[in-house]
């Protein structure tokens, strides 16, 4: 954006060089950091509208007037200076690089503004923060990188779901997401893929960004209206830049690798866990029950000994099952882009390629991409602009996302019992598995195979016309296409596809968006001190979803893998669905000697998303700043280089529910006998409107020591009225909820970045930037003056919501084990102990939402090498994970295998203090027709964690060394992710959403790069 | 500044034309569904909702698997073998592991569904007087049965009410009109109505139905069927006379039959069973409830009786030791290799039932096991089975029992030994105690496997005697009865729970 910016400034500028006097001076303007020529920087004499702007190779000729003696040099990313002329006629500068990111130029809707004189909370993270990691994408790199943005990998699916919460959760039913905005066109990232998870903001290569904003504060986002009360995130795309053509290749290749294997008992171990499960349990039979249970039973079972049983189970192997499905996998990415341009037209052409596998084969992602950025100046007042990416990515599917399905290997291979061996002696898949996962999962995970396409278009088409010199035109169409198709196939060799004889199920989906915006936009300077400029404009969006999918059943045999060779049609289904909405929009921005500052603005948006009474809401907004460093006191300190207060307050909305959802609806279904069906759907709701978000923000920016040290403060007060909440209803009348805008919710917490030069000395540089954040989440009311919601008593006032709105942990608490028996103990709700609890015994206990999170970089340069050191953490969620759960409950529900750390702490002695109960077996009376052993807080875990989430470790060539190859700039480096992770967490990992049962989890990925310029 | 004011000027202008066309421009119609006003406005319309009820009936929850399987397992049928690990809390009686939400929420749905129906018949355009009699008495058919499944799950039944004094255990919330809007859907708090009122409303549906039906196959609702229905509602409410009366009113009905011999055996094997008066049909593959949950799956692990060796579903509730002793059931090696599953079946005794017993295979955890076979995908695709919601033997039994109630205890022998004789059984000559007993013990042998006997044992005020885990459940014990819902008791303050919960 800065560059199209640039260009204008340059034209402008250009144009303005018609006075003829006095000398000319020429140069050539360089940077400090590669020694090389700065084209399109500015050279300007000071205390006049007199400039040029340097050529493709930093050089410049500028006429200056009689009586001037200063030029100022300054370019965007580089710290202007100011040059004396003296007597001389050639001057030549090297401009430093700005370390401290104050002079940026911020995109804020519609609009950009220089970073002094942004009066919201903005954050913005720079393509170059994210380059070159292997993230399929760009939402998943934001994680850390600024205060107040939550984000979290659903799992370790490369291309996978990503949970990003900004500033906390706001919506109950109503979704959670940001709204993305990629050129001008805002995105749908609803995914849709059947059989696994295609994150569809995984279309656009991260390395292709330039810049990410994220918009927090309710008044930054309310020109967005409807869609904005999950705060705004803006992506701007790299755009072409003037000067002869550049080439820049990019590569880099790895290894991902699991974070971690979970320490489960061996065959032998598990066995004497069991038969002592047996024994405690009073069975008189316990070796020959246990060798059964593990499918090791002989035969002649009835004419051995005990003690030759016990031998048999003593004897039997163990298996790593974990190892055989989990490992590592490859990882490459390669990229070409080439830019450049003349004065009238710029272009960036780039392409890329990018595989990685996950750490279960063949669990995989392949991505390949074309983007396009065409600038053209078709005459002094017209500018055109396109920007087209067109992206597909397959990605070969699980057996489940998640679940505890007995031939997904993720749930299965932690869970399987060890003593069952993998292959047969002739090398042959074992098919006889003993233990209620009776699966070969690597047979199952051989056999079956799925793929899922996801083929994106995002584009859009710009036009700019100069009506005045200060009031300009723009107007912008964009589309947003994707193509969603998918397949499965359950072999018939496999448990699950035996019993229909082959399953192949397939799925296409098509989503269009198209995008129209018209904004106006003017500006102007009275006085030199009162500096006015609005925006004003109108939008439509379209969105229009349809599919089929379907699945056939009895395959002749494993060879015919798809749907046209089955014999039986088992399903097949369609969907339309589409909605619209349409806003306009003004905003005024007002300084005072860039002093102080204030914005207002406004939208009326209509959708077709809500009750017929109403559809239009009106989202005004309202931003104030002082920049007191512009004061008299403070201009001339040395110490205080940027001071500036904010204040915002504005209104969003939040329309993020189903398109027909305030309709009363008979819908298709209940098919009788062979003849269709209809039934009542959902119960109208005429006056079902937005869920409304206002935040009242304070923020301070700061900066000091010659902007050594800077950053910014903000509290928030974010109040989302109006929850779009799907009110129980009776199921006796009928129907389970309605959508009515009643409850609200509140997110307060404060946020906090600085970055900091902390050593800049003898060409060693060493800066750190760190943010943190602190956010209470909690409901404030719900209707009718209820405490908790009758369906879900996680949603409940005073208690936070959790990451997904499902609530918070509503559970008995556990006591421990009673010391003289072994049993599992719970507190009832008047801190009695019980071995019963009841429901009326739940407590509140938290939720997965974390409270506090942030980021921490380390950057460390000399001569060439670079050190980047990147950790995020979060501490305050409270969840179960799935898996652990399976696993704690030590094999004696179901015959699955037990983790060593569980087992090791269960009860088996008088006075033992632990919190692992006494094994037993499933029908061991009255003690096992208790409660379950992980009822109430017994499975809560605590998700708190380090993880040095990115090390680098760069060296970058001298250019002027590269330079005699032909190279503009090369560099080569190492790169790990997740390297290392504190965590006081006994499952994978806990990173992740959902319930983490049969979950992928994340990688350790290993990666070597290079990238040259030439 | 002037363009600057026309610019603004047409912008809005433009925007107030385009404001104008906003409704239509945000009109957006669902094109796979239609407004609730005036959806049942056409015989076509009418002949779909009713599907709609029907189709409920395949849930899960409720003759999917629940109504019978689940309730089999409180009871004292079988034993769980952990294949799956599923029904093994139900059979051991644990609280809560009962019926589940989803069965009250199903059946509610179900009866808001009649209730329009009911409500809409005046609203049809062009129907005719024999399509508005089917029509209302189909949905009061069902009406009935949803309510007499939720009653004689969550309520006592009449013959034997538990009352320990402390809370309100009556009856389950009557709701006879439909709600279609949201007014109705939030303010309408039905407390529960007694047990008496609800039967008496059933009672007044089936009459209806009785009246208004005729038939048109046994996967619908028919004037017999109604009969056959009522002498069961009948039978648990203690009105002998009308359980004898409307049991002879089924038997002379031409819908269904009472087989003997091979052909009741044959009669689970085949599509539709000859003896069903109403039954609930799964007709294509997309309706199979699949490996985990179908009735198939719980009770067996084969995939079909051709060959044992196919791996099948889970067989997780087996015959216990009791129904194993009804008919002589021991494992039986018939041939060589011992791992060959064809080469196992069972010994059994004259009772011809007992060929609806026999060993599975060596897939699933537990091993070869001795399991029940009365639903083998008979709908021609895995895992569905059209279930049996009255078979017409149960008029006999019935009616031999009503009949012991009024003290017709010849008639009730002669009813007995002669279904006895059905079965290839010897005639017993019994009266008082011990003949009521043998009734029962009959219904017990006929209907295991298809969830009458937790019910049969309920209604009797009888403790649940367990063998596999031996432990029992006495009738004062709380867990006879489910918990209702607790976002329902939570979010209506008219709606008692049950006790214990």
């Amino acid at each position: 954006m800065r560059k199209v910016l640039l260009l204008g400034l340059m034209l402008f500028l250009g144009s303005a060089i018609a006075f003829a006097q006095s000398r000319v001076i020429t140069g050539i303007v360089t940077s400090t950091e590669d020694g090389m020529g700065v084209p399109g920087a500015t050279v300007l004499v000071k205390g006049t509208t007199i400039g040029t702007a340097t050529d493709i190779d930093g050089k410049y000729s500028i006429t200056v007037p009689a009586g001037n003696n200063v030029l100022v040099f300054s370019f965007v990313g580089l710290l202007s200076r100011e040059v004396t002329i003296g007597s001389r006629t050639t001057i030549d500068v090297a401009l430093e690089s700005d370390v401290t990111a104050l002079g940026e130029v911020i995109v804020t809707g519609y609009g950009t503004q220089p970073k002094r004189e942004v009066t919201g909370a903005v954050s913005s993270v720079k393509g170059e923060a994210i380059q070159n990691l292997p993230l399929q994408s760009f939402d998943r790199a934001l994680q850390g990188r600024a205060a107040g943005v939550q984000v979290r990998s659903s799992n370790g699916l490369p291309g996978g779901a990503v949970n990003i919460r900004i500033r906390g959760v706001g919506s109950i039913n109503a979704g959670n997401e940001p709204l993305f905005i990629v050129d001008g066109v805002q995105l749908n990232n609803q995914s849709n893929a059947a059989f696994t998870q295609s994150n569809p903001l995984a279309f656009l290569n991260p390395n292709d960004i330039e810049s990410m904003e994220i918009l927090k504060d309710a008044a930054s986002a309310a020109i967005y209206g409807s869609q904005a009360a999950n705060g705004v995130v803006i992506i701007t795309t790299k755009k072409g830049k003037q000067g002869k053509a550049k080439f820049e290749f990019n590569a880099f290749a790895g290894e991902t690798q699991p974070m971690k294997y979970l320490d489960v008992l061996g065959g032998s171990e598990w066995f004497e866990m069991r038969r002592d499960a047996y024994i405690n349990s009073g069975n008189t039979l316990p070796e020959a029950n246990t060798l059964s249970n593990m499918g090791r039973l002989p035969s002649n079972w009835q004419q051995l000994s005990r003690e030759e049983l016990n031998q048999i189970g003593l004897d039997l192997p163990t298996y790593d099952w974990q190892r055989e499905v989990m490992g590592s996998g490859r990882l490459q990415n390669y990229e070409l882009s080439v830019s450049g341009g003349d004065d009238k037209t710029t272009f960036f052409l780039s392409g890329s390629y990018n595989y990685q596998e996950s750490s279960f084969k063949p669990v995989d992602f392949e991505r390949g991409t074309v983007r396009i950025a065409l600038s053209h100046q078709a005459n002094s007042k017209l500018n055109i602009e396109t920007n087209m990416n067109l992206s597909t990515f397959q990605q070969n599917v699980p057996f489940a996302v998640s679940g505890s399905f007995l031939g997904s290997p993720a749930f299965s291979s932690s869970a399987i019992l060890a003593h069952n061996p993998i292959y047969n002696e002739d090398g042959t898949f074992n098919t006889s598995i003993g233990g209620v996962l009776g699966q070969n999962v690597v047979l199952v995970n051989e056999y079956n195979s799925g793929l899922q396409r996801t083929n994106t278009a995002v584009g859009n088409m710009i036009g700019t016309y100069k009506i005045l010199p200060n009031l300009s035109f723009r107007s912008l169409f964009g589309l947003d296409y994707r193509l969603l198709q998918g397949d499965s196939y359950r072999d018939p060799r496999t448990p699950d596809g035996a019993g229909v004889r082959g399953r192949s199920s397939v799925q296409q989906d098509w989503r269009t968006r198209f995008i129209t915006t018209q904004t106006l936009n003017w500006n102007k300077s009275y006085n030199n001190v009162h500096n006015l400029s609005a925006i004003l404009g109108f939008e439509f969006v379209s969105e229009t979803r349809e599919g089929i999918s379907g699945a056939g059943i009895g395959f002749p045999t494993f060879q015919f893998r798809t749907i046209q060779s089955a014999a039986t049609p088992e399903s097949i289904t369609g969907f339309w669905t589409g909605y619209r909405r349409m806003g306009f929009f003004g905003s005024v921005n007002y300084d005072y000697k860039k002093k102080y500052l204030a914005t207002v603005t406004a939208r009326y948006d209509g959708s077709s998303r809500f009750g017929e009474n109403n559809r239009y809401g009106l989202f005004p907004s309202i931003r104030l700043g002082w920049s007191i460093v512009e004061e008299d006191f403070l201009k001339e300190s040395n110490s205080v280089s940027e001071l500036k207060l904010r204040a915002s307050y504005g209104l969003t909305g939040n329309d993020q529910i189903g398109n027909f959802d305030a309709r009363g609806l008979y819908g298709g279904g209940g098919n009788y006998s062979g003849s269709a069906g209809i039934l009542p759907t959902s119960l109208a709701n005429l006056n079902l409107g937005w869920e409304t978000n206002t935040t009242l923000n304070l923020g301070l920016d700061y900066g000091f020591f010659g902007n050594r040290v800077t950053g910014s403060l903000d509290v928030f007060d974010r109040r989302t009225k109006d929850l779009l909440l799907n009110q129980p209803i009776l199921w006796t009348n009928g129907f389970s909820d309605i959508a009515n805008n009643v409850g609200e919710l509140q997110n307060k917490g404060i946020e906090f970045e600085v970055t900091t030069v902390n050593i800049d000395k003898g060409g060693f540089r060493w800066n750190t930037s760190f943010n943190f954040s602190k956010i209470k989440n909690q409901v404030v009311s719900l209707y009718d003056d209820l405490e908790f919601l009758p369906a879900n008593p996680g949603i409940a006032v005073g208690q936070p919501v959790g990451r997904d709105g499902t609530g918070a942990n509503f559970v008995q608490e556990y006591a421990g084990v009673n010391p003289a028996t072994g049993r599992p103990m719970w507190y009832d709700i008047n801190r009695n102990i019980t071995y019963l609890p009841l429901a009326a015994d739940r407590i509140y206990y938290g939720s997965n939402l974390a409270t506090i999170f942030g980021g921490l970089n380390n950057t460390f340069s000399f001569k060439g090498f670079e050190l980047t050191a990147f950790f995020v953490y979060e501490y305050g969620a409270v969840f179960t994970d799935g898996q652990y759960s399976f696993l704690r409950e030590n094999g004696t529900r179901l015959t699955l295998n037990a983790l060593r750390e569980v087992n090791d702490r269960s009860w088996t002695t008088p006075g033992q203090i632990t919190d692992i109960p006494r094994n037993l077996t499933t029908n061991a009376g009255n003690e096992t027709r208790g409660a379950s052993r992980n009822t109430g807080s017994a499975s809560l875990l605590k998700g708190d964690f380090i993880r040095l989430s990115q090390l680098t470790v760069g060296y970058s060539f001298q250019p002027s060394l590269v330079s005699k190859i032909g190279l503009s700039r090369a560099r080569v480096y190492l790169q790990g992710l997740n390297l290392w992770t504190y965590a006081d967490y006994p499952g994978y990992d806990p990173e992740f959403t959902g319930a983490g049962t049969g979950q992928i989890p994340l990688t350790k990925n290993y990666t070597f790069g290079i990238q040259i310029g030439f | 500044m002037k363009i600057f004011n026309k610019a603004v000027l047409s912008l809005a202008l433009v925007g107030s034309f385009l404001m104008g066309a906003c409704d239509s421009a945000l009109q957006v119609d669902p094109r796979q569904s239609i407004d609730a006003n005036g959806a049942l406005n056409t015989p076509d319309a009418m002949d779909a909702a009713l599907n709609s009820v029907y189709a409920r009936l395949r849930s899960v929850r409720n003759y999917g698997r629940d109504l019978l399987a689940l309730s089999d397992a409180l009871a004292d049928v079988g034993q769980t073998t952990s294949n799956s690990g599923r029904l093994i809390g139900e059979n051991n009686n644990q609280p809560n592991a009962h019926f589940q939400a989803g069965f009250w929420q199903n059946s509610y749905f179900g009866i808001n569904e009649a209730n329009l129906i009911i409500d809409g018949l005046s609203g049809v355009e062009g129907a005719s007087a024999a399509q508005l009699a089917r029509w209302e008495g189909e949905a009061k058919f069902l009406r009935a049965l949803y309510y007499f499944d939720l009653v004689k799950v969550y309520s006592y039944i009449p013959t034997a009410i538990y009352q320990p004094g402390v809370v309100d255990q009556g009856g389950i919330p009557l709701v006879t009109e439909g709600v279609i809007t949201s007014d109705a859907a939030f303010n309408r708090q039905p407390a529960r109505a007694t047990i008496d009122e609800v039967y008496a409303q059933i009672y007044t549906d089936l009459e209806d139905a009785k009246r208004l039906l005729t038939s048109r196959g046994v996967q619908y609702a028919s004037s017999a069927s109604a009969s056959a229905l009522l002498s069961r509602v009948a039978l648990y409410k203690g009105d002998w006379n009308k359980a004898v009366e409307e049991a002879t009113t089924a038997l002379a009905s031409n819908v269904g039959v009472v087989l003997s011999g091979s052909a009741y055996v044959n009669g689970w094997r085949a599509p539709v069973n000859p003896e069903s008066m109403f039954e609930v049909r799964f007709a294509l593959a997309e309706e199979s409830i699949g490996v985990n949950e179908s009735l198939q799956s719980s009770y067996t692990a084969l995939l079909n009786l051709t060959n044992k060796n196919s791996q099948g579903g889970w067989g997780d509730f087996i015959p216990n030791a009791t129904v194993r002793g009804f008919f002589g059931l021991a494992p039986l090696q018939l041939g060589s290799p011992a791992s060959d599953n064809n080469n196992w079946d069972v010994t059994r005794n004259s009772d011809i039932r007992a060929q609806l017993y026999t060993t599975g295979n060596t897939v699933r955890g537990a091993g070869r096991q001795i399991e029940n076979t009365k639903f083998m995908s008979k709908s021609g695709f895995a895992y569905a089975d059209n279930v049996p919601v009255i078979r017409k033997s149960e008029m006999h039994l019935n009616r031999a029992e009503a009949n012991y109630q009024l003290k017709n205890e010849s008639a009730a022998l002669t009813e007995l030994n002669a279904f006895k004789a059905l079965r290839g059984l010897t005639p017993v000559t019994l009266t008082g105690q011990a003949l009521l007993d043998e009734i029962l013990l009959e219904r017990f042998k006929e209907f295991a496997f298809e969830g009458h006997r937790w019910f049969d044992l309920k209604r009797y005020g009888k403790p649940v005697i367990k063998t596999t885990p031996a432990v029992n459940l006495q009738f004062d014990d709380f867990k006879i009865l489910p918990p209702i819902p607790q976002r329902e008791v939570d979010g209506n303050p008219n709606l008692n729970q049950n006790r214990g919960y």
